[in-house]
């Protein structure tokens, strides 16, 4: 079996535990969850008849205020940026911040993800969409399970280009 | 003798007191005898719902009363502490020391095993010729002998877990070793000067040594008592195992037989 390590960044609270969660445990807990450092969890995922053990890395963040060792994206397939659409901090420097995690990890692609949808309106997910300018590849709620599942395998398969 | 007639009028008249006097006592007698059966009757009416019902709290007695019970033996405990700790500490204490002394003896039996042996003739001649090792070692390293417990081989940047040992039954090595190699990026991240690694992690019963290399590191957990002749023994075993991997980098690629091999070299098993 193909094992790829994967990572999940964002800022504090976006939702990318929960996310994770929601994907490897199929379970989300409604605390607020914030990350220390960086968790590794593993799950396994079928692409095209293949299985792919995927190495998801959930990263704390990528300021350098908040000291998160640069070595956490070494060696990665792939990774997935996680902001929150209700939290205009979260998405207001994407474009730096994805630049950071490619410069860092030596990923050409990362995936963009905009989690919570399920506290916007369609209208408001569009405005959220037209401030941010960078193409947005998913609109997810890991409260509600919405395109988790999508979002992973999409990830899987950037991994193994 | 003469007969005496028989006075039917006499007779007749007893009969009638008789009537008159026990009336009352026959109504009554009668009422008892029927609030009797009527018991009797309500007995059996009853009897099997009631069996029903005894049966039905005997079996699901934890489902109707298990919360109030629980919650009664709380505040019980809650409000009675010091007698519950009075209760229950020479019986703690005595298992506890049952415990202990079975540990000790076990523990002097292995000690004085190993002493005779040291002390035997062969191993008096073998003791002439050894090394730098002391009686003290040697001991020890007989009574809490070094086991190596797990062995991961994982990718250094990545934490990619590529071939693996293991003693016991970890459930997820994927993910200790993805976690091992964060804990370690960590550390070297925060305390180290450059080119610095992480190299050991003690725990109360065992170590967890890693041992780094080009582009893999190998981490070992080992329990009981480490020398320093283990540990030499064991880095000259990882190197040669390390040169192994890199020299035919078709086993980076080869989980079975990578494992093979980290059995063959750190675990001594046959090949």
């Amino acid at each position: 079996m193909i094992a790829k390590k994967v990572l999940l960044v964002g800022n504090f609270g976006v939702g990318k535990t929960s996310l994770i969660r929601q994907f490897v445990l199929n379970e989300f807990s409604e605390d607020y969850i914030s990350t220390i450092g960086v968790r590794v969890s593993t799950k396994i995922v079928n692409l095209n008849d293949e299985q792919i053990k995927l190495l998801i890395w959930d990263v704390a963040g990528t300021k350098d205020d908040e000291k998160v060792p640069k070595a956490y994206f070494l060696g990665a397939s792939a990774a997935m940026y996680v902001f929150d659409l209700n939290r205009e901090e979260t998405y207001l420097n994407l474009k730096n911040q994805l630049e950071t995690v490619k410069q860092l990890s030596g990923l050409k692609d990362v995936l963009v993800v905009g989690n919570k949808k399920d506290l916007l309106t369609p209208n408001e997910i569009e405005q959220v969409k037209q401030i941010i300018k960078i193409p947005v590849d998913l609109i997810t709620s890991a409260k509600e399970n919405q395109n988790v599942e999508d979002a992973f395998a999409i990830l899987a398969k950037q991994s193994l280009k | 003798m003469e007969n005496q007639p028989v006075d039917h009028k006499k007779e007749n008249r007893f009969e009638l007191l008789k009537e008159l006097l026990l009336t009352e006592d026959r109504k009554e007698f009668e009422s008892l005898r029927n609030e009797f059966l009527k018991k009797e009757d309500f007995k059996n009416e009853v009897k099997p719902v009631l069996d029903d019902k005894i049966d039905d709290l005997k079996n699901n007695f934890p489902l109707y009363f298990g919360d109030q019970v629980t919650q009664s033996i709380k505040v019980q405990i809650r409000e009675s502490q010091d007698e519950v700790v009075e209760a229950l500490y020479p019986i703690m204490g005595k298992l506890i020391q049952k415990f202990i002394v079975a540990e000790i003896t076990k523990l002097s039996d292995t000690i004085n095993k190993t002493i005779n042996d040291k002390f035997s003739l062969t191993h008096i001649v073998k003791r002439l010729f050894k090394g730098k090792k002391t009686d003290a070692e040697d001991v020890l390293q007989t009574v809490f002998a070094s086991t190596i417990e797990e062995v991961f081989v994982i990718e250094e940047n990545s934490g990619l877990l590529i071939g693996s040992y293991s003693r016991g039954n970890i459930a997820d090595k994927d993910m200790i070793s993805g976690m091992l190699t964060a804990i370690k990026s960590f550390a070297e991240d925060a305390f180290s000067k450059q080119g610095q690694d992480l190299e050991d992690i003690k725990f109360e019963t065992f170590q967890l040594s890693m041992y780094n290399f080009k582009s893999i590191y190998i981490a070992t957990a080992t329990s009981g008592v480490i020398t320093s002749e283990f540990k030499e023994e064991l880095a000259d075993n990882l190197n040669s195992l390390a040169e192994k991997i890199l020299r035919d980098r078709s086993y980076l690629a080869d989980e079975i037989r990578l494992n093979s091999l980290i059995e063959e070299i750190l675990i001594k098993v046959p090949a």
